[in-house]
């Protein structure tokens, strides 16, 4: 694939360049948003949202790393479905519990070929990750999600989010001292080679 | 462990520090146990996440024409021929203005610079239907057994009025009705002779490009929505 061209052609309002573009990318946009808004359907839409947005403005896309700038795209249509949330909270999928907390894994979600065992085994270390995710402030949930779920440099992260490559530095590092601390508690959840060391108390 | 204990551990993590900098902190490493535990700890949270799965997209999120707004993406020249189209028109209708107008001020020009235009002659020409109009309201006042003023009366009326309608008349007693035509087909004929500022080919012109470059843009617009159907 061509990405240059592509985007170039883009530029000149070919959808179907774009749309290229667009199949190379949905499966990173998409898993950036789900872990950022831990929830697939608001991913699906913030997602698809982003695409279109992505498409109004490629004339504004000025050359260096296309995958940040798209992340970029897709972290503002977070931010526009996080603050839609909060103006209209709506019913959680997850259900509350008789004493009132939310269940991780209710059953009426659960996939009916599989076994609540194996599903609770099968997800239980995603789920653990992703509810020590959705407890970091937004700001670093971005960034530890643009570095270390998808594995982009520093550089393009702080082009992503648009802050100085210092700050991305010491977001990600307050952002994976945090998650340290909140994995701490799903210890007999982890593999065992993932354990982490307790009592190493920064 | 302070912060900045915990940046500098992380950015060794992700090979970012200066190498001077993880030579220092390596050494701190060798003798820290405290240190060495926290670099595993976030070593094995980074760890976590990269082992989160890369779900697949639920969807395709392909674009539709329909979803990035009605209009289609016109060509990039687009702007540049509606550019000349407006300016195009501005200055035909300018030239049609100019044309128009120049004439008038040209034929203007004279009749106030030499002092003996119209304008005088209006003043002229209502001083004396002033001053007549006693005499038109006397013989009516009078019993109408002396009718001889009464014929010298109307033509003053009739003089008067037809002073004031057309004020470039001056002897026009004997001249009745034939006095209005030469002024009549005058006018036009000096407008005539005045010259033209723009000659009518560069309207012609003007015209033929704003009309060309409109006709492009036409195109173009449904060559573009023909290309967006399509897909």
């Amino acid at each position: 694939m061509d990405e240059q061209a592509l985007i170039h052609d883009a530029q000149g309002g070919d959808l179907d360049a774009f749309n290229t573009l667009i199949l190379h990318y949905q499966d990173s946009v998409y898993n950036t948003a789900l872990r950022i808004l831990g929830d697939e359907d608001l991913a699906a839409d913030a997602a698809q949202e982003a695409f279109i947005s992505a498409f109004k403005s490629i004339s504004g896309f000025r050359g260096g790393s296309f995958k940040a700038w798209l992340m970029r795209t897709v972290t503002n249509a977070c931010y526009d479905e996080l603050r839609r949330q909060k103006r209209r909270p709506t019913t959680p999928l997850e259900p509350d519990t008789e004493d009132g907390d939310e269940m991780d894994s209710p059953a009426w979600l659960a996939d009916p070929s599989m076994s609540p065992e194996q599903e609770a085994e099968a997800d239980e270390l995603e789920h653990a990750l992703q509810h020590c995710l959705n407890n970091l402030p937004l700001e670093f949930r971005t960034v530890v999600v643009m570095a270390d779920v998808q594995g982009m440099d520093y550089s393009e992260v702080a082009i992503a989010v648009r802050v100085p490559l210092g700050t991305i530095k010491s977001r990600l590092a307050r952002a994976r001292l945090r998650l340290r601390e909140c994995l701490q508690g799903f210890t007999e959840l982890l593999p065992a080679s993932f354990r982490l060391e307790e009592g190493s108390n920064a | 462990m302070n912060r900045r204990d915990i940046e500098l551990l992380s950015s060794y993590l992700d090979g970012q520090l200066k190498p001077s900098d993880s030579v220092r902190l390596e050494s701190r490493l060798s003798s820290d146990s405290g240190l060495r535990a926290v670099l595993d700890d976030l070593r094995a949270a980074r760890g976590l996440l990269r082992q989160l799965p890369m779900r697949k997209a639920p969807r395709n999120f392909m674009l539709t024409p329909k979803m990035v707004g009605k209009n289609p993406p016109l060509p990039r020249v687009y702007p540049a021929f509606r550019f000349v189209t407006a300016l195009a028109t501005l200055l035909l209708f300018f030239t049609v203005g100019l044309n128009f107008l120049a004439p008038q001020m040209a034929s203007q020009g004279p009749a106030f610079g030499m002092g003996g235009g119209g304008a005088p002659e209006v003043f002229s020409a209502q001083a004396p239907a002033a001053t007549e109009a006693p005499a038109i309201e006397a013989p009516a006042a009078e019993p109408p057994a002396d009718l001889a003023p009464l014929p010298t009366a109307t033509f003053s009326i009739e003089e008067n009025a037809r002073e004031l309608t057309t004020p470039m008349a001056k002897d026009g007693v004997t001249q009745e009705g034939g006095l209005e035509e030469p002024q009549v087909q005058s006018a036009p004929s000096a407008q005539a002779e005045a010259p033209r500022p723009v000659p009518p080919v560069w309207q012609i012109a003007l015209a033929s490009v704003a009309l060309l470059s409109a006709l492009v843009m036409l195109m173009m617009r449904r060559l573009a929505a023909d290309r967006w159907r399509r897909k």
